[in-house]
């Protein structure tokens, strides 16, 4: 990719890669197992996320030109860098099951329960293959867009929920064991998953490598305030175990908003706030799954590759979201286990082996 | 060319699926619910049937304040009813008789009948909770009256009943005679492991005096906040009276203003009354001897209001009295409340189980499988604090300046 972004584009990209999901549909999943320490796994996500994006910047900035697939060349030849590929090429079409469950559960079982699935995921896909084809630099400006509708909506959420918030439904703290909201972290991490295989792909073409471990550092912490705010007020307000009967809990949430007398029911409006940030992470799945497919098949540009992934992404999608059971199943059990083992798979074995082989990294810069 | 064509070709198909006409309800179709009435009855094969009631604004005639006749029908409201097994098989068949498209999502109140309470509101709860159309901030409340009846009676104010009962809720803060539920605490307090399901008492009441025959007197009914129902589980066990609600208020919201009517030292068929202002409430749990206890201690400020006898603010003596007589009444209402609570109902609707466990985790699960037994049980003990700070405009008292010779 031969687009630059700039630093603050990187960090909005790291925080809507992570919102759209974390604030409900894994806070749900969360509450389901740890009641109102939700809040807790969330921040214990964010510091294991934390850790592993250190790891991941000082693995990329050994040769900061090239991203994890052209790592993987220069360490260990074409073949591995090929297998390399094609693990993120399905790490990204599985990415896409969660990434449709929030696009698609948002709007059609709030807002618009008499279209067909299909009508969203066609749409989902056309609209982001149209963002993928102008590159990763249209993109990341929108992400600044969605920054800015990511702070409204907190904003309005907030406004409209403070007057209900009662802090008792927060205590007692670790009632399920201290052990518990670390274990169910893991539907956090799962999420963070997603931003760190993001950024093993673009993070090239941020500028300014020396920044790179600082606008990370900084992207996690500002997820970490627009994100944690949403399993506090699910708890203060809607209580944890009303939260855990939902699969979509932050819906729940901004139905339950209002601004004093007259102004009820505004989620139309929050969903406008929150369409950019799910486009994002719509367009970056593809982006990145479009750059592997045409690693893998040795193209040097991943345009031709926009279609043949999107229709494949499209596709699982469209499996995954088309029965809510199994919807749930994938995301609370499979998708997790995935995720985690090729994401610190991938980051850690990278880690470990560029010990081993500081002389072709050398001879590589 | 090619390239053209398939440009050309792309942004029509995008034109054909980005249009936002799918699932698209225009307003002039919709039938507006403004409240739902929720009844038990018996159908003919003598199975028990739920009559659902809705009560539907006529846009034509309730335009504005005063409704301004325009539809030439002379009512606002429009209400239908249908019977079924279940809730969404009635309200398919209101769907039959209307119209238009039968639309919830701006009904401001649920009325269940006490009678369908008593078998259950489970899968009343359940339904509304699942429906995306509703609002999850609609008054939920109970009625020993047909819910039938009194959503289809016009009442208040206003020129939509539903609307008059959201404005009697709005304002409950200051008369304290029923809780302000909403469908969100229904189901928090249903799903809760402590807590039981209360909800507001509406009844229809003759107060209304005829514009035309005033001589008739108080002839015309109209909605009024009556008190508490009180669940366990899903179904109504008992009443609480709008003077025991105050009490309870205390507990579950926050409450802006009470009223404290005590006799007159000098003269006992003589009444002073205080308005109670920033009342709080402070529940401390306790675990004793493998039993839980509690300790409540209110604190108030009272302001006198309206008064028969002869009170100043310049006598300290008089006012100390005033205030342990104003504790007192306070503390019979209270125990009141408590003792038809614990001893009567057997139900922690005071959210005392939820006190309990924040303080007292690791007590809390050996207690929480039974609390409800446990709750009965508990010790609560009593503090009263007030302090009477004002006579509102008056410093003297309001005495005759005629003079009469002893």
């Amino acid at each position: 990719m031969k687009y630059k972004i700039t630093n603050g584009m990187y960090m909005a990209l790291i925080i809507n890669m992570l919102y759209p999901k974390a604030i409900g549909i894994t806070q749900g999943s969360i509450a389901r197992e740890v009641g109102s320490d939700m809040w807790i796994s969330t921040l214990v996500a964010t510091l294991l996320a934390l850790l592993i994006f250190w790891l991941l910047v000082v693995v990329i900035q050994r040769i900061p030109e090239l991203d994890i697939i052209d790592h993987s060349k220069v360490l260990f030849g074409p073949l591995f860098s090929k297998l390399v590929s094609l693990i993120m090429f399905i790490y990204f079409v599985l990415s896409f099951g969660p990434i449709m469950v929030t696009f698609v559960y948002h709007l059609k079982d709030f807002f618009l329960p008499d279209a067909p699935v299909i009508l969203f995921i066609v749409v989902a896909v056309i609209v982001g293959s149209y963002a993928v084809y102008f590159g990763i630099e249209v993109i990341a400006r929108i992400s600044l867009i969605g920054l800015f509708c990511i702070i409204l909506l907190n904003t309005l959420l907030i406004i409209g929920s403070l007057e209900d918030f009662d802090i008792r439904e927060l205590l007692p703290v670790f009632e399920f064991g201290i052990t518990s909201p670390i274990l169910a972290s893991r539907h956090h991490l799962a999420d963070w998953s997603i931003v760190m295989m993001m950024c093993l792909v673009i993070l090239p073409t941020v500028n300014n490598d020396e920044g790179w471990r600082r606008s990370s550092m900084f992207g996690v912490i500002f997820s970490l305030i627009f994100v944690v705010m949403w399993p506090i007020l699910e708890t203060g307000v809607l209580t944890s175990q009303v939260t855990s009967q939902y699969l979509v809990a932050c819906m729940q949430m901004a139905r339950s908003a209002h601004i004093g007398f007259f102004l009820h029911r505004y989620e139309m409006v929050m969903i406008a706030f929150f369409g950019i940030s799910v486009l994002t992470q719509i367009t970056i799945a593809l982006l990145c799954a479009s750059v592997c497919f045409s690693k893998l098949f040795g193209s040097k540009k991943y345009h031709p590759a926009i279609l043949p992934s999107a229709i494949i992404m499209g596709a699982y999608g469209y499996w995954v979201v088309l029965n809510h059971n199994r919807a749930m199943g994938i995301l609370e059990n499979s998708w997790v286990t995935y995720s985690l083992s090729i994401t610190l798979g991938i980051i850690g074995f990278m880690w470990i082996i560029g010990f081993f082989m500081k002389k072709k990294i050398k001879n590589a810069k | 060319m090619a390239r053209y064509f398939w440009r050309t070709g792309f942004m029509l198909a995008c034109l054909l699926i980005l249009t936002s006409c799918v699932g698209k309800r225009e307003i002039d179709d919709l039938a507006m619910v403004m409240g739902v009435g929720l009844d038990l009855v018996e159908a003919e094969n003598g199975e028990q049937h739920v009559k659902v009631t809705a009560q539907i604004a006529r846009p034509a005639d309730a335009r504005g304040q005063t409704g301004a006749p325009s539809g030439q029908t002379g009512e606002p409201i429009w209400t239908i009813s249908a019977t079924d097994k279940s809730i969404f098989g009635a309200i398919r068949k209101l769907g039959s008789a209307s119209s238009r498209r039968i639309f919830w999502a701006h009904s401001y109140v649920i009325v269940i009948n006490e009678d369908l309470a008593k078998n259950g509101i489970k899968d009343i709860i359940d339904f509304f909770i699942r429906n995306p159309e509703l609002r999850m901030r609609t008054w939920v409340a109970v009625t020993p009256d047909n819910a039938s009846e009194l959503v289809s009676s016009l009442t208040g104010l206003e020129v939509i009943p539903g609307q008059s009962i959201d404005g009697l809720f709005r304002y409950s803060k200051i008369t304290r005679s029923a809780p302000r539920t909403q469908m969100i605490d229904l189901h928090a307090a249903y799903l809760s492991d402590s807590t039981e399901l209360y909800l507001a008492r509406l009844k229809l009441e003759s107060n209304e005096i005829s514009n035309k025959q005033p001589e008739q007197g108080e002839k015309q009914k109209n909605i009024t906040l009556a008190g508490t129902g009180v669940f366990k589980g899903d179904k109504l066990i008992g009443t609480l009276s709008a003077k025991e609600t105050r009490s309870l208020l205390l507990f579950v919201e926050d409450v802006k203003s009470g009223v404290g009517i005590v006799k007159c030292q000098d003269d006992e068929s003589k009444f002073s009354t205080f308005e109670l202002v920033h009342e709080t409430l402070k529940v401390t749990p306790d675990y004793k001897n493998g039993k839980p206890e509690f300790t409540l201690t209110v604190r108030t400020t009272a302001k006198l209001v309206e008064t028969d006898c002869t009170i100043g603010f310049d006598d300290d003596d008089k006012i100390a009295e005033l205030e342990t007589d104003i504790e007192n009444e306070l503390k019979s209402d209270v125990t009141n409340m408590l003792d038809k609570v614990q001893n009567e109902f057997g139900v922690d609707i005071l959210e005392a189980g939820n006190v309990f466990n924040n303080e007292h985790p690791s007590e809390w699960k050996e207690l929480r499988n039974n609390w409800n037994s446990h709750f009965e049980k508990a010790a609560i003990h009593l503090n009263m604090d007030v302090k009477l700070k004002s006579g509102a405009l008056l410093f003297k008292p309001t005495t005759s300046g005629k003079k009469v010779d002893q």
